[in-house]
Order: structure tokens, then C-alpha cells, then sequence
């Protein structure tokens, strides 16, 4: 009994070494950048200083600028396309597809198994061979809104699962119009899971590299500049705009904890 | 089914998405297996339907050694990350208590900072100046030369940018298993292996392939981080896809590429499905309705 309870705890102890190691291996580097582009030296920053150099040269540098830009705008408009239609779909799914739930559910969740570069590729295909059209910012963000939707469709069906239907009916016998029904019942109820999406769409837009590279022809994006410069050798300009996004993301992180953490107590009250 | 109210609802929240899908995830597709049966001479896409390209596919020996190496770099990376994502999605549901939220969210951070800036990071830390090497130099050993520009270095960043993919799918199929039927099977007389073997193993077995399907499927098509950190000896047959598109501007060839990648995929896809119990995975709960 007792060897079995040392057993047990040996067990845990190796579960969270493995833990350990690997959330340090997974922010390792980001740290290691985060102390790089704060220092005069980058290739060996230790011990830390506090240089903001690289970052002065990231802001006064155009190509950045109009990169950015660029990008936010497919982020943004990225993340609203992909979000109202995960919307439709999980809606769709969780209450009208009856038997067909599964196979709706499988088809929206399919870009997933589908790589980036093979939709990139794809998209660029049939916009030359229908269109003669090379790529611009309306297709980069139709093909990143692709592989995003499928993103938003699963967090929003997770979170949407449990919602109860009848409150849409009553709030309907109660003669609420549809549109205020969404806004009145069922927006306060999942705005978690919508915020979530949105979220997610666009933190991963702004960064999807493979997609809008192929699509976007001559205009410049955030990643496909990071890709451009990381070709020329690693600057630490380069480190200080990927110490900037990575913070974004850590922000946008948290956001979603306390989201997420209001929700549960929404559900338990 | 019959009352016209629904079916404007069936169409509006099914048939949109669908819509939306069919036209720019399908047709796009279908675009490209039209594309891989033409031509390219000059940068110019000739319109004459024949199956050079595909023939070239099976001469070139070339083309098999790309793939074949992608194919064991896939298998391995995601092999490896399975492997990594049990112990530690189980530890934070088993062990994580009000701690399992933050703990499962921080794994989103590197997955969500994007491909090219991980890439960036990595380099900074594998790279000829990076800091293993650095510290390496520092106490006074020679710097590590498989990690610099070279499969290894490839398998390195490969598993540093899924690993979030699947331990977080990994959790998620565990956060939705019920671990009172391990008490079960222990007070029915099973030992600790059995219960894993017999129990916890295939019970979630659905959402560990789905997050060994994630990781596989696009390492098989990876094209920046072999560009970026393979070397010489390190070219992947989805970075040699995006050459065909990019510098030599073979697009056909490319296409038809593409198209054997993706019918490849596909029967992964479908033999591993076998095995899938969609409602299994936790992915949307939908186990639980």
C-alpha cells in the first residue's frame, strides 16, 4: 500500500517535471528575444540591460509601418468574417442540422486538416485561372478567413453546447423580433464565447504567414516582411517586433483568461 | 421539418457557412487539380491537358527523397509531441486545480505568435549565435553542430510549433473524460497499468489521434521552418512546393504537388478516422449532450 502511494507520487513528481521542461522550452525563447532586443549586445544579452535602440529603429522604419497596417486591417476584417460565419455555423449545427449534425460539424472543422500552404496555394489557383487576378488584400482575407472559421466554429461550439434553446423561444413568444433576441438573450449569454473567437481569428491572421504570402502579390504584411528580413540574416529590429507581438498575444491571453473565468461563474450562478 | 419558418433557418445559419466553404475552401481545391493538369513554360500557364507533371513527380528522384523525408520528419514530430502532451495535459487535469485555466491558456501564447516569429525566436536560440551556443562558448565547450542547420534543428522547431496543438487537444479530450470510471476499475481489482491500458488509453484514444492528425498534417507540408533552419541536406517537400510557386515559378508542377500532398492527406486522414469517435474528442463537447 504504501510502495503504491510513493508509486503514485513519483508519478506526479515525473508528470510535472515533464511539465516544467516543456512550458521552458516553450518560452525560452520568447523570453530570450524579449532580453535580446532590449540589449546592445543580441546575441548574448546576459545579464539583461535595458536598450530600447532597436525598438526606436522598429517605429521610425516605413516599411514596418505601412506592414502593420496592412496586416491589421486583414486581422481585423479576418476576424469578423470568420467570426459571424462560426456563428451561423455553430448556431446551425447545435440546433437546426438535427441528423446531420456530425457531418455539418466535420465539414466545418475541415480546413483544419487542410495545411495553410496547400489553401494558399489553392486560393492563388483559382483566382489566377478564373479571374486572371493576382492577389490582393480582399483574397488574403477571404483564405485566412477560411482556415480561421474553422477555429471559431470549434471554440464557439464548445462554449455554445450547453446553451439553452428555449430561452431564444421565449423571449419569441414574448414577441421579441430575431434581431432582438440576439441582442437582448443571446448576446449577453455568449459574448465569452464570441470575444474568444474573435480573439483567436485575429491574433492568428495578423501572424499567418503561408496564406497571405501567396495572396497578396506586392503588398506587404507584417509576417511576409519578418519572412523578407529573416532572409537577410536575424536583425534586432526583428527581435524587438517579435517581442511586441508576443506581448500582444500574452495581453490578449490574459483576456481570454478572465473571460473565460466569468463565464464559468456565469454558469454556476 | 415542414414549417417554412425553419427551413430560412436551416438555410441561413447551415447553408451560409456551407456556401462560404464550398466556394472559397472546395472550389479552390478543385482549381488547383485543374492547374497541376496544364503547363508552365516561361511563367506562362500554357492550357493543354496532359499528365507531364505528374509524370515528372514519379521520375524525379528528387521529388520522392523530398517526401519521403517529410514523411519521417511528420511521423517522428508528431510521434514526439504525442508523446510529451499525455503526461503533461494529464498532470494539469488531474493535478491542475484552479490552476488548470491559466496553465492550459499559457500553451496558446507560442502557438498563437505566429509561425515566421517563433521561427525568429528559435533561431536566437539554435543558431550559430543563438544562446545554446552561446553559453556553450561561454563555458568554454565547442558550440553543438546538429542543432545548426539541420534536420535535427528542423525536428526542433517543428515540435516547438505544434506541441501547443496537441497537448491542448490532448487536454481537452481528458478534461471531458469522466475519471471515476478509473475508480472503478481499481476497485474492481485493476492494477494502475491495467487501468491505463484498458481505460484511460482508448477512452480518449480519439482525441489523441485528432491531435496527432493536427500536428501531422501540416508538419508534413512544413515550408518555412526547413527553409529557415534545414540547411543544405534539409529541403522539405512542402518548402519545395513553395519554390515551384515562388522563385522558379513552375506553378503546375507545384499544383500537382500539392494535389499528391493533399490526396495524401486525405488517406491519412481517412484510415486514422476509422478509429475516430468524433463525439469521443471533446473538441465540442458534444459527448456530453
Amino acid at each position: 500500500m504504501y510502495a503504491q502511494a510513493s508509486n503514485e507520487r513519483l508519478t506526479k513528481w515525473l508528470m510535472a517535471a515533464i511539465l516544467v521542461a516543456a512550458y521552458g522550452f516553450l518560452y525560452m525563447p520568447i523570453v530570450h528575444i524579449l532580453f535580446a532586443s532590449l540589449s546592445s549586445r543580441p546575441n548574448f544579452p546576459y545579464p539583461p540591460e535595458f536598450d530600447y535602440g532597436s525598438y526606436i529603429r522598429l517605429y521610425t522604419n516605413t516599411v514596418y509601418q505601412s506592414a502593420f497596417l496592412n496586416s491589421l486591417i486583414i486581422a481585423t476584417c479576418t476576424s469578423i468574417l470568420s467570426t459571424v460565419l462560426g456563428f451561423l455555423a455553430t448556431v446551425g449545427v447545435l440546433r437546426f442540422a438535427g441528423r446531420k449534425a456530425l457531418v455539418y460539424a466535420a465539414f466545418f472543422a475541415g480546413p483544419l486538416f487542410v495545411s495553410e500552404i496547400l489553401l494558399g496555394i489553392s486560393s492563388m489557383s483559382l483566382y489566377y485561372l478564373a479571374f486572371e487576378l493576382q492577389g490582393n488584400m480582399v483574397t488574403a482575407i477571404i483564405a485566412n478567413s477560411v482556415h480561421c472559421f474553422s477555429f471559431c466554429f470549434l471554440i464557439m461550439a464548445a462554449l455554445l453546447y450547453r446553451y439553452d434553446w428555449r430561452m431564444n423561444e421565449a423571449a419569441v413568444v414574448c414577441g421579441a423580433s430575431p434581431v432582438r433576441v440576439f441582442f437582448e438573450v443571446m448576446l449577453p449569454l455568449t459574448w465569452s464565447g464570441i470575444l474568444s473567437s474573435l480573439i483567436v481569428a485575429f491574433v492568428l491572421s495578423l501572424n499567418g504567414l503561408d496564406i497571405s504570402f501567396y495572396l497578396l502579390g506586392a503588398t506587404p504584411t507584417m509576417p511576409s516582411v519578418a519572412w523578407g528580413a529573416l532572409r537577410y540574416g536575424v536583425k534586432p529590429e526583428l527581435y524587438a517586433l517579435s517581442s511586441i507581438i508576443n506581448i500582444l498575444v500574452f495581453a490578449a491571453i490574459i483576456v481570454l483568461y478572465f473571460v473565460a473565468r466569468s463565464d464559468r461563474q456565469l454558469s454556476v450562478e | 421539418m415542414a414549417d417554412p419558418d425553419n427551413r430560412w433557418n436551416r438555410r441561413l445559419f447551415l447553408h451560409v457557412p456551407a456556401i462560404f466553404l464550398v466556394l472559397f475552401f472546395v472550389l479552390p481545391l478543385i482549381a488547383l487539380v485543374i492547374l497541376s493538369f496544364w503547363q508552365t513554360e516561361n511563367y506562362k500557364i500554357v492550357r493543354e491537358w496532359s499528365a507531364t507533371n505528374y509524370v515528372t513527380l514519379a521520375t524525379e528522384p528528387a521529388y520522392f527523397v523530398f517526401f519521403v523525408r517529410s514523411l519521417f520528419l511528420a511521423i517522428g514530430v508528431s510521434i514526439f509531441s504525442v508523446a510529451v502532451s499525455w503526461p503533461i495535459a494529464f498532470f494539469i487535469v488531474r493535478h491542475g486545480g484552479r490552476y488548470k485555466l491559466i496553465l492550459s491558456l499559457l500553451l496558446a501564447v507560442p502557438f498563437l505568435s505566429g509561425e515566421v516569429l517563433r521561427l525568429i525566436s528559435l533561431q536566437g536560440m539554435l543558431g550559430p549565435t543563438g544562446l545554446v551556443n552561446g553559453v556553450l562558448l561561454k563555458i568554454g565547450s565547442a558550440p553543438l553542430r546538429f542543432i545548426m542547420y539541420s534536420n535535427w534543428a528542423t525536428f526542433i522547431a517543428l515540435v516547438y510549433l505544434y506541441l501547443p496543438m496537441v497537448v491542448t487537444t490532448v487536454y481537452l479530450s481528458l478534461l471531458n473524460f469522466d475519471f471515476r470510471l478509473t475508480s472503478a476499475a481499481s476497485s474492481c481489482g485493476a492494477n494502475r497499468f491495467q487501468v491505463f491500458c484498458e481505460i484511460v488509453w482508448p477512452l480518449n484514444l480519439s482525441g489523441t489521434i485528432v491531435g496527432f492528425l493536427l500536428c501531422f498534417i501540416p508538419t508534413l507540408s512544413a515550408s518555412l521552418a526547413p527553409r529557415f533552419l534545414g540547411g543544405p541536406s534539409g529541403v522539405l517537400y512542402g518548402m519545395s512546393i513553395a519554390q515551384q510557386f515562388g522563385e522558379s515559378g513552375t506553378w503546375a508542377l507545384g499544383a500537382a504537388m500539392g494535389v499528391v500532398l493533399f490526396l495524401f492527406s486525405m488517406a491519412v486522414l481517412g484510415v486514422f478516422s476509422l478509429g475516430i469517435d468524433l463525439r469521443r474528442t471533446g473538441f465540442t463537447g458534444m459527448g456530453r449532450l
